[in-house]
């Protein structure tokens, strides 16, 4: 049995059950508790679980991503959240140094079973340094995972899958799909990290997006089958590990390939798919794999700026229109 | 197979209030709290740093280790005596002039050494380094090379202490969690956020500076505002701040310090605590101390930890020169058989590459295992990571 | 004035040209008319003239160059220039000076006073591309236009298909998937019917772009070598694929009594001996072959798609194969007018062709227009083969050796000679039975052969 739910209700569903299932795990971040989350994701949370396990803390991102690592190291399973993951920056060698190599740096003695999430990527004129999209840059760090939900059910089954994980789990989120609903299974379940889901199926091109730019590939692949061309939309969910079987498997039939990115086009989770698709689809391409970023700029303030910054389905009917010859 | 354990368990049996003022060591009487075996025992483990650290240095030279090498020469007196202060299970954590901490927490020096030699025996199987010791049987939670990286680390293993024994009640006594840090890592943003933290949540965590003077090769008044009271800095966050002057003495450190940690233990609240101490070689090998004075290295020699105890332990005929010579031959012994069999250990098998990035296998990832230090008949430790509840 | 030689168009479906052989060199003097240099087309091994009177100032392509037709190969200094000056005129950065061509020679005997030792490296870089033969810088020039995307070119390569034929659609001529797609698609097409639109009515491979071409795709092992296509096996792989799989073959033997024929050609042979005439079987092949158009004019015609196209001369193509150091392949040379040419005509002609083809190459002119071949390997002692036929052609007559055997003659069984002649015909032009009735009256020309004396 299946109901409709917002994705922020998705989340904390995740967390909730979770908490209950193992007592180590315990959500720490910046108004959690009290304020009920910046954004209502653990709305109800300080209530069920009490102080000692919904925390809030200061504005201080080093102090508590670093804590929450210190706990992880003894065994405790943190939920460290970011408000925003712009703001995980100034805990960058925390999350990037300690969390993910700790286990690596101590020869397998301290593992990080810690799951830093957060809202990622643009939310609607937040500026430069608020709309980070970090995929591109903190997946490049071995030693981590990294998830990115589109749906309210993969929300709440990767979460869950991440809460479970013995490695850290970047669980990246965006502000702009937390009202979206939809089907959640009542019944308790799992999402595998690790494994891509085709959200569509066609001949034509295929389209691999992560987290909110799924949502503009399926616009775009549904705009693109009036006119008879038919893609095969891959909603990544993972981006650590990477589901390439699924993502090669695809292209191998459409013999054209798309990625939806929001972050920066240079060195991006889109050029690396890129490069994959070329290593092990290379006679299987009938054209360069197309990239849709958001374009090389900071994140301007004028909603018209921003807009043409950001990726979006036009730009995605284009890159498909240019990628299967049918300009 | 294990080599001996050079640290017997330090029992705090003692619970007699020390006056421990700093006239007490200047006068070299041995403070009755602790009986001359105890006393022999730091001394023996002192000069086994400082051994270690000796032929650590000639290794190096060797090209027998590489990279950053930190060299803990000196400040023997910090170590041994803060953590003779401690239970054997209360976490410790440090930064990357790590050494001392590991042998004086009872690290085997072989392990040891072959990290340092980055072999397959070492404590992170030649994976970490000269700075990053870890031995998660012995309670000891790292070195970590960034400065000041700790400090945040070690709010997270106070807290999880706090939560095991008042959340979810795995743990019936209270550990209390000691941080080292160096005066350098005052000036970083993560030690006041971790302070502040420790202050807010109510942590039992103690941060240790090891105030040895200088900052790389930048002087503690040229770097740090209070220089001559560090410890002052706990009033921002509500803790106290403790002052240990006589830092090359191991026998106030020790019962200085114990009178912190028991206090801590009991109110399960942080404290901030500088022990002055000074460093006898460069900050790293290739540091050629040209921020020093020959007049101020000079002085601070005299105050060497290991002459210090060693007279005092003769004058009050508790230790003949004999037995001195004898341990510390014994010693040269032991570190020149620890340098021989780590140099003839065995690197990584190039396999480790891809193990322990990931606890579980996918793409080119091998899960992960533990080192051998950590093996052997010591297989007694569980990975806490694998176990479930 | 200087002028310079370009790379001749020497066929209609030449874009590029190499320079097998200079026979001339700077500082030769040359006339209109003389042969300069020999050139490698698409097709053949050509000579080529020079147009004008003059002095080679400079060779420009060197021996085993490939370039575009239209690029100049050669300077040429007109009367009563020096060669010298004309080189440096045709350089487009040079102004005229007049004390330039005393010094020239000069200049370049120099350097050779001092014998300077040149080190290893270079000397064994310039012996190696030295002797670089005329083939391999063409077949890469082949090659070098081509933009293929990866899975067009493993479509390609699993369907067998030649991608020199394929047009691209994409950006800059890139062949993509789609462009494999239709190949396939209309030579599946032209196999299974025959959509008169399809069908090639000239020898030009811009119009046989979608042909498809078998290759081999095993993969080497060890012994194995590779050599690359030659222009003119290139020309034979192209064609011969597009004749096969677009015509639809299909073949008719008959056996002639070739006793009267041979007795016939050596009592002549015999008489004309002093004349140096040495007529071959072949000859009278030719000359019969010709003479039967006459009576079936369906042999000497062309499909035209919706139309038949019936020719006004009868002219028989002569396969000749090249010697294995001219690099082998075949050549179909021309005797026009066949059908009016006397035994001793058709006879000398085809020697002189022959032996140029098989020494300096034929022009396209001497290759062009057959209308009907034959082929004959009986000097091979071949009995019996089919050919492929040679478009724009309807048939091909493939004839072997006349062999001594038992036959019946008038109820007895004697020795006496037979030869087998095997006709490939186009079904669209050419019906069975037509067939039969053209080999009936060749049959009644060879079997009574001082039909072809008039």
């Amino acid at each position: 049995m299946a109901r409709e739910i917002e994705f922020r209700d998705a989340l904390r569903e995740a967390m909730t059950e979770e908490m209950h299932r193992d007592e180590r795990v315990f959500l720490m971040g910046e108004e959690v508790a009290q304020y009920n989350g910046a954004y209502k994701v653990s709305r109800g949370m300080l209530e069920e679980f009490g102080a000692e396990r919904i925390i809030d803390t200061p504005i201080s991102e080093t102090g508590f991503s670093g804590l929450g690592i210190g706990a992880a190291m003894m065994g405790l399973r943190p939920i460290i959240e970011f408000m925003s993951w712009s703001f995980s920056l100034v805990s960058a060698d925390q999350v990037l140094n300690n969390a993910p190599k700790m286990l690596y740096m101590s020869g397998g003695q301290f593992g990080v079973p810690i799951v830093f999430r957060g809202n990622d990527g643009a939310g609607g004129q937040l500026g430069s340094t608020h709309s980070w999209c970090v995929e591109s840059m903190f997946a490049n760090v071995p030693g981590l995972k990294m998830i990115i939900p589109a749906f309210p059910d993969d929300a709440k089954g990767l979460l869950k899958s991440a809460i479970r994980d013995d490695d850290p789990v970047f669980c990246l989120e965006s502000e702009r799909l937390l009202s979206l609903k939809g089907e959640v299974p009542e019944e308790e379940y799992l999402t595998p990290i690790g494994e891509a889901r085709v959200r569509r199926t066609g001949n034509d091109c295929t389209i691999v997006a992560f987290g909110r730019p799924v949502h503009f590939a399926l616009e775009a692949a549904t705009e693109l089958a009036k006119s008879g061309i038919e893609c095969d939309v891959i909603d990544g969910r993972s981006i650590r590990p990477l589901d390439m079987d699924t993502i090669a498997t695809s292209v191998r039939k459409t013999n054209a390939c798309v990625v939806v990115d929001q972050s920066w086009p240079f060195a991006s989770i889109a050029s690396e798919i890129s490069a994959q698709v070329q290593e092990c689809c290379f006679d299987d391409l009938d054209n360069h794999v197309h990239r849709v970023n958001n374009d090389d700029v900071p994140a301007p303030y004028a909603t018209n700026l921003e807009q043409a910054m950001l990726p979006h389905a036009g730009k995605v009917i284009e890159a498909v229109r240019s990628a299967t010859y049918n300009l | 197979m294990r080599p001996p354990v050079t640290k017997a368990p330090v029992k705090q049996t003692n619970h007699k209030k020390v006056a421990a003022s700093k006239n007490d060591a200047a006068k070299g009487k041995v403070k009755s709290s602790n009986d001359a075996k105890t006393l022999k025992h730091w001394l023996r483990e002192m000069l086994l740093i400082r051994e270690f650290e000796v032929r650590t240095m000639q290794a190096y030279q060797n090209r027998l280790v590489g990279g950053f090498c930190h060299i803990y020469s000196g400040q023997e007196a910090v170590a041994v005596g803060t953590i003779a202060a401690l239970q054997d299970d209360d976490p410790i954590i440090t930064a990357y002039r790590c050494h001392g901490h590991a042998l004086a927490r009872g690290m085997d020096p072989y392990y040891c050494m072959a990290e340092l030699f980055g072999r397959f025996d070492g404590c992170a199987k030649g994976k970490g380094g000269s700075m990053h010791m870890f031995d998660r049987e012995k309670h000891l939670y790292g070195g970590h090379a960034i400065v000041g990286a700790q400090t945040p680390l070690a709010t997270g293993l106070a807290f999880a202490t706090k939560y095991e024994q008042e959340v979810i009640k795995t743990s019936d006594h209270t550990r209390v969690t000691v941080c080292y840090l160096g005066d350098g890592a005052l000036n970083q943003g993560g030690f006041h956020e971790a302070m502040n933290l420790a202050g807010v949540l109510d942590l039992p965590v103690i941060f240790v500076i090891e105030n040895n003077g200088y900052a790389m090769g930048t002087s503690v008044a040229r770097g740090t505002t209070l220089a001559d009271a560090l410890y002052r800095k706990a009033e921002s966050y509500g803790m106290t701040g403790h002052l240990i002057e006589e830092g090359m003495d191991v026998v106030t450190v020790h019962d200085q310090f114990k009178k912190v940690v028991d206090e801590t233990r009991k109110t399960s609240k942080p404290d901030l605590v500088e022990i002055r101490t000074y460093r006898f070689k460069g900050h790293s090998m290739s540091d050629p101390r040209k921020y020093r004075t020959h007049e101020e290295e000079e002085k601070w020699n005299k105050q060497d930890p290991i002459d210090h105890l060693s007279h005092d332990l003769i004058k009050a005929g508790e230790l003949t020169q004999d037995e001195f010579k004898k341990m510390t031959t014994e010693i040269r012994g032991e570190i020149r058989d620890v340098v021989k069999r780590a140099s003839e250990a065995e690197p990584p098998p190039l396999d480790e590459l891809y193990v322990d990035v990931h606890t579980g296998n996918w793409g080119p990832f091998k899960g992960t295992t533990l080192p051998n230090m950590l093996r052997g008949d010591n297989e007694k430790t569980t990975d806490q990571n694998q176990e479930s509840h | 004035m200087t002028i310079p030689i370009t790379m001749p168009r020497l066929s209609d479906t030449m874009e590029q040209g190499t320079v097998i052989k200079w026979h001339v060199q700077q500082g030769d003097a040359v006339s209109s008319g003389d042969t300069i240099a020999d050139v490698e087309t698409d097709k053949a091994t050509m000579e080529m003239q020079a147009f004008d009177d003059g002095t080679v100032a400079e060779i420009i392509s060197k021996e085993g160059d490939t370039v575009d037709v239209g690029a100049t190969i050669a300077v040429l200094a007109e009367e009563g220039e020096e060669s010298s000056t004309a080189a440096k005129a045709e350089a487009p950065t040079e102004t005229d000076t007049q004390d330039a061509p005393a010094e020239q020679p000069e200049v370049i005997e120099a350097p050779s006073a001092e014998p300077t030792p040149e080190p290893v490296a270079e000397q064994s870089a310039v012996s190696q591309p030295a002797a670089t033969p005329a083939a391999s810088p063409a077949s890469a020039a082949g090659h070098e236009h081509m933009r293929v995307t990866p899975v067009a070119r493993r479509i390609a390569d699993d369907n067998n298909l030649d991608l020199s034929l394929i047009h691209g659609s994409g950006p800059q001529g890139r062949i993509i998937k789609r462009d494999v797609l239709q190949a396939i698609e209309s030579s599946k097409e032209n196999q299974a019917a025959v959509p008169p639109a399809a069908i090639v009515t000239s020898d030009k491979p811009t119009e046989m772009a979608q042909v498809v071409t078998p290759v081999s795709t095993t993969a080497l092992v060890a012994g194995d070598h590779t050599a690359a296509l030659t222009p003119m096996r290139q020309t034979i792989a192209r064609r011969l694929v597009e004749s096969k799989t677009t015509i639809p073959h299909y073949q008719v033997t008959m056996k002639f009594n070739m006793d009267p024929l041979l007795e016939l050609r050596k009592s002549l042979n015999d008489q004309l001996a002093h004349h140096e005439v040495k007529l071959s079987v072949n000859d009278f092949l030719v000359r019969g072959c010709a003479l039967a158009m006459a009576d079936h004019p369906d042999f000497n015609a062309s499909f035209g798609g919706d139309h038949i196209l019936y020719h006004g001369q009868v002219n028989i193509g002569v396969a000749i194969s090249l010697p294995a150091e001219k690099g082998g392949g075949l050549v179909v040379a021309t005797i026009r007018d066949a059908d009016l040419k006397s035994l001793r005509l058709i006879s000398a002609e085809t020697k002189v062709l022959a032996e140029k083809a098989r020494t300096r190459g034929l022009t396209v002119e001497e290759m062009s227009d057959a209308t009907f071949t034959l082929s004959n390997l009986g000097m091979f002692g071949v009995e019996h083969f089919t050919a492929i036929i040679n478009p724009p052609n309807s048939a091909i007559l493939a004839v072997g050796a006349s062999v001594q055997l038992p036959v019946v003659r008038d109820g007895q069984v004697v020795v006496g000679h037979e030869m087998q002649g095997t006709l490939s015909l186009d079904h669209r032009v050419i019906d069975g039975a037509m067939a039969a009735q053209y080999l009936q009256t060749l049959k009644e020309l060879i079997e009574t052969p001082t039909m072809l004396l008039v």
